[in-house]
């Protein structure tokens, strides 16, 4: 008997990294067939991305200019091709628009990384609006953390249907690590700046001052436009990161980077409360002081490195896998994530 | 959902009809769009038959600033279409999908942002 195909849509880069390791998950356990979509507005990002973990996506759609448009190429492929089960991650458009057209045509939905939220419930904005739609039309919703899943029962979302898993931020940094960056100690100390370009210049300004004092420091601020795996790389290899993006601190983390975090963000909160990041002004003179604190103390540092990353424990990619399966009625649901980060672990 | 280029022109049209008439409160041309026995599925903790869809969305215009249309995809025999409900106090988002079958739409499955939908139109529908 065949076995079921299930169709991961990896609709960015950085969806199609947290995937690749639940693709290499569903191969190991033998029991549903991954079959990798690249899709979105720029499914060459994604392509590129599943290529740094050394796979190819199964099917490449047209590249999508709106929302619209991507709902349409999905189901023309699901109307000749129709999957068991989608996996969607996160809440990008790419994910929302696989995730429609699934439940248009009644496909169960694996929401990965799901609950995500910016602010307070209700929140007006669109984006907010299009993540509490996703949640409704999803069958089964992975959460990274436990307060993602809190945000999912606030919207009155069966307990029942929510899995805490962790993100699996965590295998993708291991497998990159492993495959292509395999221990090389750097000589000096880099901080690594992902900010929103407003942002992005000033910060790297001010820190760039602190080179005066501390002659090892390198700074290197990172475009948002910069490719997954190249900005991985640069991840992996910092002694800090600063940022202001929500995916970065998860990527960071994985690696075993301490994270300074820019601005309020919700979703940052867990980290905050472990003490594996820090929060920060949006003012890149109060930021520098922030850094060379760190700089100045490498046990500072290194104590927030000691305290875990909550946002996975390296199991996530195989219990969505697991919990994928016994949705098709093979084997049982997997036990959630520990909900408290194991100290000191990383990749 | 297929998708043949002189079926999905009909279909846009009836999808377009459709739209306008209740975003318009023009509640007999909703009745008359619909199929006798259309399948009417949608979210809400409330049951849905085609008189409680056509008072809803009576309700959603009455009380709404305004209903906007944010996407449509549009093949032959369906679409999916994404309105913006603007209420004084914000704005909630509901996802329409449709199925059309000649000059009768049969088949209506609403997803609503319902934490959004309980915070901006209280008392749209009966718990």
């Amino acid at each position: 008997m065949p076995q079921p195909e299930v169709h991961l849509v990896g609709g960015a880069g950085v969806d199609a990294a947290r995937l690749a390791p639940i693709a290499t998950a569903m191969r190991e356990q033998g029991l549903i067939r991954p079959v990798l979509l690249a899709a979105g507005s720029d499914p060459a990002a994604a392509t590129r991305t599943f290529g740094a973990f050394g796979r190819t996506p199964d099917v490449t759609l047209p590249p999508a200019a709106d929302q619209a448009e991507a709902v349409r190429h999905f189901d023309a492929l699901w109307g000749v091709r129709t999957p068991a089960a989608v996996v969607v991650r996160g809440d990008g458009t790419g994910s929302l628009a696989g995730a429609l057209a699934a439940h248009w045509r009644h496909v169960p939905i694996m929401h990965v990384e799901a609950g995500r939220r910016a602010g307070l419930p209700g929140s007006s904005t669109a984006a907010e609006g299009d993540r509490r739609l996703l949640a409704q039309v999803a069958t089964v919703h992975l959460a990274a953390t436990p307060l993602t899943a809190m945000n999912l029962l606030d919207e009155r979302i069966a307990a029942g249907d929510v899995l805490l898993t962790g993100s699996t931020a965590v295998e993708a940094a291991g497998t990159l690590v492993a495959r292509w960056w395999p221990s090389a100690p750097r000589a000096g100390r880099l901080v690594v700046v992902c900010a929103g370009p407003d942002r992005a210049e000033p910060i790297g300004a001010a820190l760039g001052k602190l080179a005066q004092h501390y002659t090892d420091l390198e700074v290197l601020v990172v475009p948002e436009s910069l490719p997954y795996p190249e900005r991985a790389r640069h991840l992996a290899g910092a002694y800090l990161v600063v940022t202001d993006d929500e995916d970065v601190p998860e990527e960071a983390l994985a690696f075993g980077v301490p994270v300074l975090i820019v601005g309020a963000h919700a979703g940052a909160a867990e980290s905050l409360y472990a003490g594996s990041a820090r929060a920060a002004g949006p003012v890149p003179k109060r930021i520098a002081m922030t850094v060379a604190g760190l700089l100045a103390s490498p046990v500072r540092r290194d104590a927030m490195t000691a305290a875990g990353n909550p946002y996975g424990d390296g199991h996530a990619a195989t219990r969505i896998a697991q919990a994928t399966a016994a949705l098709l009625g093979h084997g049982q649901f997997p036990d959630p994530m520990p909900a408290r980060p194991a100290a000191g672990v990383t990749p | 959902m297929s998708d043949r280029p002189d079926e999905r022109n009909a279909a846009m049209d009836l999808v377009d009809f459709w739209a306008r008439s209740w975003t318009n409160d023009d509640r007999l041309a909703v009745r008359r769009l619909l199929a006798p026995d259309a399948e009417i599925e949608w979210n809400l903790d409330a049951p849905v038959d085609d008189e409680e869809l056509a008072q809803t969305l009576h309700r959603i215009v009455v009380f709404a600033d305004s209903v906007g249309l944010a996407a449509q995809t549009v093949v032959a025999d369906g679409a999916t279409l994404v309105y913006d409900l603007a209420a004084p106090f914000g704005t909630a988002r509901m996802v329409e999908f449709l199925a059309v079958s000649g000059r009768h739409i049969t088949e209506v499955r609403q997803v609503y942002d319902v934490t959004a939908i309980d915070r901006f139109f209280p008392g749209l529908y009966e718990q």
